[in-house]
């Protein structure tokens, strides 16, 4: 059974954590900046949520982190359980700031939006949203759909 | 139930983006061991999703890694590790309380302060204060026996110097 200790970090963390900050550490740091808006804060939550990662991956029961949707599944919940989540909900993801590459929110309706940022960055479930929207869980969905297709299509260009 | 339609439900979308309820989530599983079109469609939106990310992407200052690694290897070096950014796994916490509690014995609380209740506040002044009077008493009765001693000097060498006469 594997254990984290400082002998198994340091066996683990280089290939594996660097690997994963190469692929993924400028996506991450895009996700966390729509989260915090805030350049600074952005990187600072970077370092220490790969710093987290090295000894989630020596970690027995998390050792499924190695994909785009986990990694980011992992920052959402760390940014939500950290002490400044209250601060981040009152903040609007896809509001146009500078140097920020949001352009592919400003394509989406309002209702879209809301949608698409509350499941993707605040991980709200559709029960919940379309409670606060007064829609249907039905027409949430279908809203989140509609958002992820224009998306799509904006990177494919 | 129709494929087509569960597909463009919007289903597959929420469990990608994590927030499919578990009842979904089960649903989804089951389905997708019978429809091969239905994984088929899941990696295409987690390929999808990878690349709005990508395209979202801002590049890290160039001393990022750099910082990154001097934080694992102060994890390294302490001998417990924390989690910098919210609550630690309940089942990791729990392994590296018991794998902890092996090596140490605690000689210390965690956190500095303890938890009273409001009353004995009355209780500590009433102390403090019946402490202050007492104090009083003391020092009154000192200097008054000092003072008698004093007295009953002055009388006996009165007493010694009269008889000597």
């Amino acid at each position: 059974m594997l254990e984290t200790t400082p002998q198994s970090l340091t066996e683990h963390k280089p290939q594996s954590i660097r690997s994963l900050y190469e692929r993924h550490g400028g996506m991450l740091l895009g996700y966390i900046f729509e989260v915090v808006k805030d350049r600074k804060l952005a990187e600072e939550y970077l370092i220490k949520i790969f710093c987290d990662l090295s000894v989630q991956l020596n970690d027995v029961s998390h050792t499924d982190i190695s994909g785009w949707p986990q990694l980011q599944k992992f920052t959402r919940e760390k940014l939500l359980s950290s002490a400044e989540h209250s601060k981040f909900v009152g903040l609007n993801p896809g509001l146009k700031m500078s140097g920020a590459p949001n352009h592919y929110l400003e394509q989406l309706t309002e209702e879209q939006r809301q949608v698409f940022c509350d499941v993707y960055y605040y991980g709200k479930t559709i029960a919940d949203i379309s409670k606060t929207l007064n829609l249907t869980e039905d027409l949430t969905r279908k809203a989140l759909k509609e958002a992820f297709a224009i998306m799509r299509k904006g990177s494919e260009n | 139930m129709k494929i087509n339609e569960y597909i463009e439900s919007g289903i597959l979308e929420a469990y990608v983006l994590g927030s499919a309820s578990e009842a979904e989530a089960n649903e989804l599983f089951n389905l997708k061991a019978q429809h091969p079109q239905i994984e088929e469609a899941l990696f295409k939106l987690e390929s999808d999703l990878e690349r709005i990310a990508e395209h979202m992407a801002i590049a890290p200052p160039p001393n990022t890694w750099a910082k990154i690694e001097g934080g694992i290897n102060e994890l390294v070096k302490t001998p417990q590790f924390e989690y910098l950014i919210g609550e630690e796994p309940k089942e990791s916490s729990r392994g590296s309380r018991s794998r902890k509690s092996e090596q140490f014995i605690e000689v210390e609380a965690e956190s500095g302060h303890m938890r009273i209740r409001k009353i004995w506040r009355w209780v500590f002044a009433a102390v403090f204060i019946l402490g202050k009077i007492f104090l009083a008493f003391a020092i009154y009765y000192y200097l008054e026996n000092r003072h008698t001693q004093e007295e009953i000097e002055k009388l006996k060498i009165e007493l010694e110097s009269k008889r000597s006469r």
